[in-house]
């Protein structure tokens, strides 16, 4: 294993040492371990398709440890299962974006110049609406599938892939090893892909992580406006939506999943961020040299999430 | 639908041409975008009437919600931020920016309906349902409608704020003249006050043009919760009638508006700190 690759890791066992970070860890361990399981069989009868219509919109019992929804469904059934679509979709959403914004921000900080300019642009145009804005049109236009909910969403996390990417390879882009390899002769993509990018993955690991968090809370939300993954597969987000029709009848049914949906989130968005944090060497106590800060300036630039305009101003 | 489900082909065939469907894609898009231009959004398929007029009722009260969820969102979030940098490091900051964290990441409409059930629900206080009052017709009535979705949309907002003049705030602290102003005997609240939040306060203006922004935009999801008749919750119910010339003439509104809205605070930034200058 390369040294780069060997440093990042070392720096993301230090972002999981804390407490907050390695509780998130654990939590969505345990909620993927039980995602899966409920793959691979039916455990302790929890059916989430199976209809009670008898028992139905019941309050927390021994038998219904979440309550039954309007067909008698067990509804914390349905919530382990809503866990695997929420993170397949959140998964698919990332991989989709990193695949499409990280070579978008590579070659344009490498190159710089009119491919610079114009792939911004692109990113400029995916920002022009906001996040569920853009998610909607697209759903529009792709209609209601989990193929479109994960494209939409993977779109919307373009920008700041090509962004964290972009400023990697404008930081990198002066360093010995970079300006070596080219003096051996080594091609524009060997040096981006050999070199750059094993120097430039933690950063990008963190975004992963933090998007990943909002994939998950935008397709919840697009689940709950009605355009999500259609029925009958069990979705966090629709569970809200329905759990809201019957907000006099259940109190918990739109309470419950809705905790376990943002517990998931706040994990994902914990750990990246505790990530991000190691990456630019702020978790150093009062006094510590910012020698662990390699990609300080340009990543907390690139990630700022808040950053308020696309042209960045120069002071 | 502009025909009964179980339309006949006859049926069918004849309404096609009437809307011009059997044009390619491609054709119909560039006529739209060209009358749209002029300034002309087409018809509703649904209900006939003018895009721009059903667009034009919902905009004022998108508007009011996002100015309360606005205003809210920074009244929570100054307080938090400030608190946050002056302690840095200890227990306050840690427990404060965790507070941020949450009010990032707790999905809006699970607010919402938290909100709903508290305030509606169990103590019957407010409507479960917000209807659009405008201000200056009932103020007490629009309060009531307007409380519940502009708390929801503000925790975000001031989750934003908070995290952004926090930082902010935190380099300011840190640098010379805060320094050279300590070491002159000035006391740290005077060095607050009058120095350090009045350049922190600079940046954090575009923070607010860029929340308003995202608030009328983005609303979408706190106005379904609420069922309130906003911008957001028309393209929600257009998308679900296939009524296309409304999706695409909001979804333009929107755009414009919220471009318009991060030009106008890009170019006040380059106005208010002229140390700025764009390349």
């Amino acid at each position: 294993m390369s040294e780069a690759l060997r440093s990042g890791l070392r720096l993301v066992r230090r972002a999981l040492s804390r407490p907050a970070p390695a509780v998130s860890v654990a939590y969505l361990m345990y909620l993927m371990v039980l995602a899966s399981a409920a793959l691979l069989a039916r455990p302790l009868e929890l059916d989430p398709l199976e209809e009670d219509v008898a028992r139905m919109l019941e309050g927390p019992s021994w038998e219904h440890p979440f309550g039954t929804d309007e067909l008698g469904r067990d509804i914390l059934a349905r919530a382990i299962f809503g866990a695997r679509t929420s993170l397949t979709t959140a998964a698919g959403a990332v991989l989709l974006a990193a695949a499409i914004g990280v070579p978008m921000g590579l070659v344009a900080g490498f190159f710089g110049g009119l491919r610079d300019a114009v792939l911004m642009r692109l990113v400029d145009l995916l920002l022009a609406l906001p996040g569920i804005m853009l998610a909607l049109a697209l759903i529009a236009v792709l209609g209601r599938s989990q193929a479109a909910a994960l494209v939409a969403v993977g779109l919307t996390g373009v920008p700041t892939f090509a962004r964290v990417a972009r400023a990697q390879v404008l930081s990198l882009r002066r360093r010995e090893v970079v300006l070596a390899v080219k003096a051996f002769g080594a091609s524009p993509g060997y040096t981006l892909v050999r070199t750059v990018l094993p120097n430039a993955w933690s950063p990008i690991l963190a975004q992963m992580i933090v998007l990943s968090s909002v994939a998950i809370l935008l397709e919840a939300a697009l689940a709950f406006l009605g355009v999500g993954i259609p029925p009958p597969t069990p979705s966090w987000g629709e569970m809200l939506r329905t759990g809201k029709e019957y907000l006099y009848d259940s109190l918990t049914y739109a309470v419950l999943p809705g905790l376990v949906l943002t517990l998931t989130i706040l994990a994902f968005d914990t750990i990246g961020r505790a990530l991000s944090a190691v990456l630019e060497g702020r978790d150093a106590p009062a006094g510590r040299p910012a020698g662990a800060a390699l990609w300080s300036a340009s990543s907390s630039a690139a990630c700022c999430s808040c950053s308020p305009s696309s042209s960045a101003p120069r002071r | 639908m502009l025909v009964r489900e179980n339309a006949t082909e006859e049926q069918i065939a004849l309404v096609t041409p009437k809307f011009g469907l059997d044009r390619p894609v491609v054709v119909q898009y560039r006529d739209w975008l060209l009358r749209a231009l002029g300034g002309d959004l087409g018809q509703s398929l649904h209900s006939r009437e003018p895009v721009l007029k059903l667009i034009a009722e919902r905009l004022p009260a998108t508007l009011q919600l996002a100015v309360a969820a606005t205003a809210i969102g920074i009244a929570l979030g100054i307080p938090v931020a400030v608190a946050s940098a002056l302690a840095q490091g200890t227990w306050l900051d840690r427990l404060l920016s965790g507070w941020s964290a949450l009010a990032l990441g707790v999905p809006t409409f699970w607010v919402g309906i938290l909100l709903i059930l508290l305030f509606a629900v169990e103590l019957g206080l407010l409507p479960a349902a917000s209807a659009y009052v405008p201000f200056w017709e009932d103020t007490w009535q629009a309060l009531r409608h307007t409380i519940l979705p502009a708390l929801t949309l503000g925790l975000y907002v001031s989750g934003i704020s908070a995290r952004f003049l926090r930082g902010s705030l935190v380099s300011e602290l840190a640098s010379d003249y805060v320094r050279t102003a300590r070491s002159k005997g000035l006391t740290e609240r005077v060095i607050v006050q009058r120095h350090v939040l009045r350049n922190a306060m600079l940046p954090f203006i575009t923070v607010v043009g860029i929340a308003l922004a995202g608030c009328i935009g983005g609303a979408v999801v706190t106005e379904s919760v609420f069922t309130y008749p906003g911008l957001g919750r028309l393209v929600v119910q257009a998308i679900g009638t296939r009524d296309y010339p409304l999706v695409q003439g909001s979804i333009l509104v929107i755009l414009i508006i919220y471009v318009l809205i991060n030009l106008v605070v890009d170019l006040l930034y380059v106005y208010i700190d002229p140390r700025i200058e764009y390349g």
